[in-house]
């Protein structure tokens, strides 16, 4: 059961960070499809960083060093050009997606894949079933933690939220919902170059390309699914990877009864479920397309 | 600048701007730009043989094309025409796995109405769950995408597997030679044929009926479109339905046409392709049909470029996200804007 809870944990952390980053934007405003191009060219600048330099270290300052751009050049695109959210970002998670491709053909030729010399720090094996959890997995819970408080207790937390909610009440008390975006946009490119660090040097030290396979996605749900809450949408987030856990287990339990497909797919479907669900409470998330002053 | 021309000029405007930041990009990559930007118009238009490719590519995209155009003119943002069109695969393979034995001239349009059926059935439950529940159908038609994927993975290693051929991508029973509508050039006159009638239909059904025009109406202003009596939810489930049945339809058509077969995870950015032609013509159905030749030519370049000119299949991707990134941009930079009022 411990051992349980570990895997899942483990495998969640980088889901939840994106989600996190995507949540903070969504609350000034902003829904973040460029989520998974962040996430990957996160995990791309760690591994780079890292077997470039030497060090994990600098591989985490080159992710969000990466992720931050990505995210500013995003908010150029929706705040200064007046592009549209979603299509904006779909173009972010498209040139992460390019753009890591061509960066480690142009970097490494025709390998698909780069790996990494070293990993995070891991938990050691006092640890017990833990042991193996990198230091981005035992930050999260105190980030989850921090990123309430931020929201919820203090004057820059809820001035962000009232960028998101009601602009125009924002610009009257003289916050400028434009700059707060891009701040937003800013923590959530951090948040994204963790999830992404976190996915490509957790366990594996490896970074092939794709690799994220639709992840940011799924953490732009758990956004909506967790209601822009921190915690809820940490929880909706390690809800989708433990319904992906549940499913490797049943292929186990059942065998070939179970296409492979079908399990790969719960989480999708999962979302689909948890998106609808949340809809049917809070009455229709009509949000995506209305939320905005424009 | 007249009301009219002034939108293509701005997404003209823009596609170039892109099209310059990815040259400094690739630039900075360290491949020489000027020779791949040489290498995709040549891949696209001048190769021997470009040419058929690029319209081998517009075909489905332009298809595809206008059944986002449709969604998007009502106001829904559906992006999962990449699943719709697997779907519309799926349920053409199927039939016509079925019904191999039967007379051509039959079968070929019942292969094309299952693509239909198929498409339109993978874009209903995101309509209906929109109309219903308020579930936003961005994530549900995203999902959709991921789902469809995954279900012709399992279509062609499992009940349509073709137990011959040992390749690494999971492939079905080719199709019966009869029902072929092209070689795999995918060029024939028959797809032609199809293609252009349907964007001749596409364009009376958005230009001159009631459910065009009201649907671009509520895309617009939906709470003045309700307030004038129209039924909002009878548009949105037919916004989705058509999306999802053109996008199906190409499906069938690539199925009967170049591809002969499923092949898993075939076309694989078709349907981000089609929201981009959507895009960049503006939502017009005759606007589509240049657009979708000028991606249909980047699709040929991201074939020919690795193979011949040995650049990166990703200089494409890169340049078709750099020009999603861009190209609903309402405003200039105020940078540019100020030389524009500077000079005038």
């Amino acid at each position: 059961m411990i051992a349980a809870i570990a895997a899942i944990l483990q495998s969640a952390t980088p889901l939840i960070y994106v989600a996190l980053g995507g949540m903070i934007a969504a609350r000034a405003g902003i829904w973040n499809l460029g989520l998974e191009g962040l996430m990957i060219a996160g995990a791309c600048a760690a591994v780079v960083g890292t077997k470039q330099s030497g060090s994990a270290g600098v591989g985490v300052m080159c992710a969000i060093v990466v992720c931050v751009l990505g995210s500013a050049l995003l908010w150029f695109a929706i705040e200064k050009l007046r592009a549209h959210p979603v299509i904006a970002g779909l173009g972010i998670s498209g040139l992460g997606l390019g753009g890591t491709d061509l960066a480690i053909q142009a970097m490494y030729g025709n390998e698909g894949s780069v790996h990494a010399p070293r990993s995070l720090p891991q938990l050691g094996a006092a640890a017990g079933d833990f042991a193996g959890c990198s230091v981005l997995v035992v930050a999260m819970p105190f980030v989850v933690a921090a990123l309430w408080v931020l929201l919820r207790r203090t004057r820059f937390g809820l001035q962000l939220s009232a960028c998101g909610e009601h602009p125009f009440a924002a610009r009257s008390v003289g916050i400028d919902p434009v700059r707060m975006r891009l701040v937003a946009l800013a923590i959530g490119g951090v948040l994204c170059a963790f999830g992404g660090t976190e996915l490509a040097l957790g366990r594996l030290q490896i970074f092939s390309t794709g690799m994220t396979a639709g992840r940011g996605y799924m953490a732009f749900a758990a956004v909506v699914f967790g209601a822009m809450d921190p915690i809820g949408t940490a929880g909706a987030a390690a809800f989708f990877s433990l319904v992906e856990y549940l499913g490797i287990k049943g292929q186990l339990v059942f065998g070939n009864a179970a296409p492979p497909e079908l399990v790969l797919s719960l989480p999708y479907i999962a979302t689909v479920l948890g998106v609808w669900i949340s809809s049917r409470l809070r009455g229709g998330a009509a949000a995506l397309s209305e939320l905005r002053d424009y | 600048m007249s009301a009219r021309l002034f939108p293509v000029a701005r997404a003209l405007a823009y596609v170039a701007i892109a099209l310059v930041a990815c040259a400094i990009v690739f630039q900075l990559a360290g491949y020489p730009s000027a020779g791949m930007f040489a290498a995709i118009v040549e891949g696209a238009f001048l190769a021997p043989h470009a040419i058929v490719h690029t319209i081998r590519w517009a075909m489905p995209l332009f298809v595809t094309a206008l059944g986002v155009l449709v969604a998007f003119r009502c106001g829904y943002f559906n992006i999962g025409a990449q699943g719709q069109f697997y779907l519309g695969a799926i349920a053409a393979g199927l039939t016509a796995d079925a019904l191999h034995a039967g007379p051509p001239v039959l079968v070929i349009p019942l292969v094309l109405a299952a693509g239909i059926a198929g498409g339109a059935l993978w874009a209903l439950w995101p309509g209906l769950l929109r109309v219903l529940s308020g579930t936003d159908e961005v994530i549900t038609t995203l999902m959709g995408n991921f789902i469809a994927i995954l279900a012709l993975a399992y279509v062609t290693s499992g009940p349509l597997k073709d137990g011959s051929g040992s390749g690494e991508v999971a492939a079905a029973r080719p199709v019966a030679d009869g029902l072929r509508l092209s070689t795999s050039s995918g060029v024939s006159l028959s797809i032609l044929a199809i293609v252009i009638v349907v964007g001749g239909l596409m364009w009376l059904l958005v230009d001159r009926t009631a459910f065009g025009v009201l649907g671009s109406l509520a895309g617009r202003n939906p709470v003045m479109v309700v307030w004038q009596g129209a039924r909002s939810g009878r548009i949105a489930i037919g916004a989705f339905l058509f999306s999802g049945a053109l996008a199906g339809l190409a499906g069938a058509l690539e199925l009967l046409g170049p591809s002969g077969r499923l092949l898993s995870g075939f076309a694989p950015t078709l349907g981000f392709g089609a929201v981009l032609v959507a895009l960049v013509s503006g939502l017009s159905v005759s606007a589509a049909t240049v657009a979708s030749v000028f991606f249909g030519g980047l699709a040929a370049a991201s074939l020919y470029l690795p193979v011949i000119a040995g650049f990166p299949a990703a200089a494409i991707d890169i340049i078709n996200a750099a020009i999603t990134l861009v190209i609903t941009a309402r405003a200039w930079p105020s940078a540019l804007r100020r030389r524009a009022s500077a000079s005038s």
